[in-house]
């Protein structure tokens, strides 16, 4: 703690002499503030909850970690490289425009940095990697003014961004899991010209296959390199909603109207909509529907506004899985409510508000 | 009859913080000097009857005035009137009576008329020894009586709701105030309080968690049949006006306005014991009983003081000296911060809570697990057990960041307005109609939604500089409230909860 408290201290003061060096203020402050907490007190209420951004973020990086792990397990060690890469190139535009703003760097990039890495592709290149997050972050977030402005999700707009730019890339080459012994924790990656496959969706949407639910819910079935472990993710998500970090709603009303329209879809049409446990169980669904539709920033704020994104994330998920070209719907429709998140809100809150003058007359 | 706990929506739970106050009492005896301010409690400031050099009485009125809405002050020792002096007492300018005090006269005078058996008294004797006694100027509206100590008259009083929620996070122990006998004191108060408004409805409101003593009241009270006993969990801001009025008689509050103003009279346990000894003790109010509550104190417990005494007097010898401490009135949540200790105690004073500053830096703070932490979320330790005791600092544990929307300000506030998106209109200087449809008027200022907030946003400061910038554009409260509302009392003071 000490050794922390001197070494900081040196670089407060060299960064107060050298005039490059204090432009990296925000990033000594932030580590400052890191390691030992804030100085400031209370006015009015003198007491107040001990909970801060810091803790709140951490418990979702907590929340992921089993799913991180199966993802390793499954992809080999190669996916802590794509994550670091995430972090690094992702912190540079953070750490940049936290600089050019004079603002103190937030923490909520620390979530973004690790959700970003587990919808990619397993082998996605890692200048892949670098270009989607640093795309990400700058126009999904910093354009708009940072943390708490975005409109959008910064993971998802890179995403996005990389299958619109790079398409072969990003959906083509599937690799195979590892799936026996210590697996991927002893491998860089699986060898690059093992037999790849297409992911559950596509083969139902080809072939009409269904991939065996267990093989689904352990993570031995293909796709991006964390939505594949889904007990982990489930999981997660549920301590997450346990701690009130997430709000039960969103992916509650998005798992059930999923559930409930495939089912209807399946009744009529079952060779374009696949049986409901399959659809929760297959594509990016548990981890968009837990981590990223949740995202409280880009969400409506409102409860009913809540129910009503969770219902429609699920309608247009379905929708597109069942009737577009696309195979998966789960990062589209989470950013198209995105953007009518605020739309969502203000309509809310016109009917709440009308209400109360109409019964206030009486 | 005990009903099921009602209870309104919003609001947070405290649970059971450090060094809340002991089951003890003591007397803080008489002191050196009393600093009596001539405005305490409900009313407006009294004119003086006193001057330099005059010999007092303990429980002699020193300052009346019966024009005005406003009850009599009185001396609390026996002593020489030693200067009368203006000075600030809580951002008011109000004449002060300093008295040095016969510290061997322990003594007092009774209030003319009272009887034990209070039952022989007239209607009109009752609230005349009310009104003498000082005790109309109880709690935020005062007890209504024919001679002005309230904004409205007895038979003006539809509902009177006497409360022991504790919904606070330091509370004055509701076991100390009604151990032994004084049950059935706080009985006859209410009976008292029945028999000068008999028209009105009576609810007792007691903390649901105290079932023994719920069911010893009960035992009492269903011999009555004008009288409710009803249960409500703790949960805060359970205790104020605003909260108690929907809870209790489903009816909706003027907010900015005070209970009085729709006929309700609120009082809090404490009130009722002093209506008692008043009357069938001849007491005048010249004694409180406070509770000294909180980590920064050797000691936690309750002393019974004398109106005057300075605080610092009661406090500074009680202090943990190891720790530099924050001294709070009244409540955590909303109370003043007392800097200076040489001000007097008055008829308002219940609770002095002493936390230590939390201006130090603590390693990787943002990482303990928390045993005793009290928070909203279950991100700590002390969600999974809860029976550790919460500490209480003042540190504001994390930096102030951009709001991500989490809407816990929201789910807390017990009027259902949302914090979030007012605070967001104010500090983007969006001052206009749409704050008042969204009734930023409503908020009860309890403090909670900044409470809660992971963003350390001071939500409650920019809501009241919305209010007070809107009332500058002409916006005013009682646009919201007059029209919906047949408002009693006296005009002039409506909307004035403190005189
Ligand atoms: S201070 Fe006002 S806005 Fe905040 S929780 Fe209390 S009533 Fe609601
Ligand atoms: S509690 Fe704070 S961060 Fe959460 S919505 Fe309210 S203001 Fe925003």
């Amino acid at each position: 703690m000490q050794l922390v408290k001197n070494i900081l201290d040196s670089l407060h003061n060299a960064s107060q002499k050298n005039k490059l060096l204090g432009m990296f203020k925000p990033v000594l402050n932030a580590i400052d503030g890191f390691f030992f907490g804030t100085p400031h007190v209370t006015s009015i209420p003198h007491i107040v909850d001990p909970l801060d951004i810091k803790r709140f973020m951490s418990f979702v990086i907590i929340a992921l970690i089993p799913a991180v792990l199966g993802a390793i397990y499954a992809w080999g060690l190669r996916v802590i490289a794509v994550i670091i890469v995430s972090y690094l190139f992702g912190g540079l535009i953070e750490v940049a425009f936290a600089i050019a703003r004079k603002k103190e760097v937030h923490e909520g990039f620390l979530v973004t940095g690790l959700i970003f890495p587990l919808i990619l592709p397993p082998n996605v290149p890692l200048w892949v990697v670098a270009i989607g997050v640093m795309f990400g972050v700058l126009f999904g977030k910093e354009v708009f003014g940072g943390t708490g402005r975005n409109i959008f999700n910064p993971a998802i707009a890179g995403r996005i961004f990389l299958t619109i730019a790079f398409p072969q890339i990003m959906s083509v080459k599937w690799p195979l899991p590892f799936t026996s012994g210590l697996g991927g924790f002893v491998h860089y990656q699986n060898s690059v010209d093992a037999v790849t496959s297409a992911t559950p969706l596509a083969l139902f949407k080809t072939q009409m296959l269904l991939t065996p639910y267990t093989q689904l819910f352990f993570g031995q079935g293909t796709g991006c390199i964390g939505e594949t472990f889904r007990i982990g993710l489930i999981l997660g998500g549920l301590f997450l909603i346990l701690l009130k970090i997430v709000d039960w709603r969103i992916p509650f009303a998005y798992l059930f109207s999923v559930a409930a329209f495939s089912f209807l879809g399946n009744q009529f049409l079952h060779t374009h909509f696949a049986p409901p446990l399959f659809q929760l169980l297959s594509g990016g669904l548990l981890l968009g529907a837990f981590f990223m539709a949740t995202d409280p920033v880009t969400s409506p704020f409102t409860k009913q506004g809540r129910w009503i994104a969770g219902v429609s994330l699920g309608v247009l998920t379905v929708l597109i899985r069942g009737l577009s070209g696309y195979v998966e719907g789960v990062m589209f429709s989470i950013l198209l409510l995105n953007v009518f998140g605020p739309l969502i809100d203000l309509l809310v809150l016109k009917v709440r508000y009308r209400k109360k003058i109409v019964t206030a007359q009486k | 009859m005990i009903k099921r706990s009602k209870t309104f929506k919003g609001g947070y739970i405290f649970q059971r913080y450090l060094s809340n106050p002991l089951d003890t009492l003591l007397e803080q005896g008489i002191p050196e000097k009393v600093i009596i301010p001539l405005a305490q409690g409900f009313g407006s400031e009294v004119k003086l009857l006193v001057k330099k050099g005059d010999k007092v009485s303990a429980g002699q009125i020193i300052g009346r005035d019966d024009e005005n809405v406003s009850s009599p002050v009185h001396s609390s020792v026996f002593g020489t009137v030693e200067e009368i002096k203006r000075m600030n007492y809580f951002k008011r300018e109000l004449e002060m009576v300093v008295i040095r005090a016969d510290k061997t006269q322990k003594d007092y005078l009774r209030v003319e008329g009272f009887n034990p058996d209070w039952a022989k008294l007239r209607q009109e004797e009752l609230e005349k020894i009310l009104y003498l006694s000082g005790v109309t100027a109880l709690d935020r509206e005062g007890i209504p009586t024919r001679f002005k100590s309230s904004v409205i008259p007895p038979s003006g009083v539809e509902n009177i709701i006497v409360h022991g929620v504790g919904s606070e996070p330091y509370n004055i122990s509701l076991e100390l105030l009604l151990n032994g006998k004084k049950i059935l004191n706080l009985i006859d108060g209410l009976r008292i309080l029945n028999t000068i408004m008999p028209g009105a409805n009576m609810y007792l409101a007691l903390n649901s968690r105290k079932q023994k003593l719920l069911e010893e009241i009960n035992k009492i009270a269903v011999k009555y049949k004008w009288l409710k006993v009803v249960p409500l969990e703790p949960k805060y801001p359970q205790g104020y006006d605003e909260m108690l009025i929907p809870t209790l008689l489903n009816q909706r509050f003027p907010y900015g306005y005070s209970a009085a103003n729709i006929g309700v009279v609120v009082l809090n346990i404490q009130a009722v014991l002093s209506v008692y000894e008043a009357v069938c003790e001849g007491k005048p109010l010249i004694e409180r009983i406070i509770a000294l509550c909180g980590p920064g104190l050797k000691e936690p417990l309750h002393v019974k003081a004398r109106i005057g005494t300075p605080l610092g007097e009661i406090i500074t010898p009680r202090l943990n000296e190891k720790l530099k401490s924050r001294i709070v009135l009244n409540s955590l949540m909303t109370g003043v911060k007392l800097n200076d200790l040489t001000l007097p105690i008055s008829r308002t004073f219940s609770h002095l809570i002493a936390i230590p500053e939390g201006d130090k830096r603590e390693f990787l703070a943002f990482m303990r697990p928390g045993l005793r932490q009290q928070s909203y979320s279950h991100t700590f330790a002390s969600s999974l057990l809860p029976f550790f005791n919460k500490t209480a600092d003042t540190n504001l544990h994390g930096e102030e960041r951009p709001c991500i929307s989490c809407s816990y300000c929201e789910e807390v506030c017990p009027v259902g307005i949302i914090p979030h998106l007012l605070s967001k209109y104010i500090k983007r200087n969006m001052i206009d109609e749409t704050l008042m449809n969204y009734n930023i008027f409503n908020c009860i200022e309890c403090g909670l939604c900044t409470f809660v907030c992971p963003s350390k946003i001071p939500l409650l400061q920019h809501l009241k500089e919305g209010k007070d910038k809107l009332t500058m554009q002409g916006c005013d409260h009682a646009q919201c409230i007059l029209p919906y509302f047949d408002m009693k009392g006296i005009e002039e003071y409506r909307g004035v909860t403190k005189l």
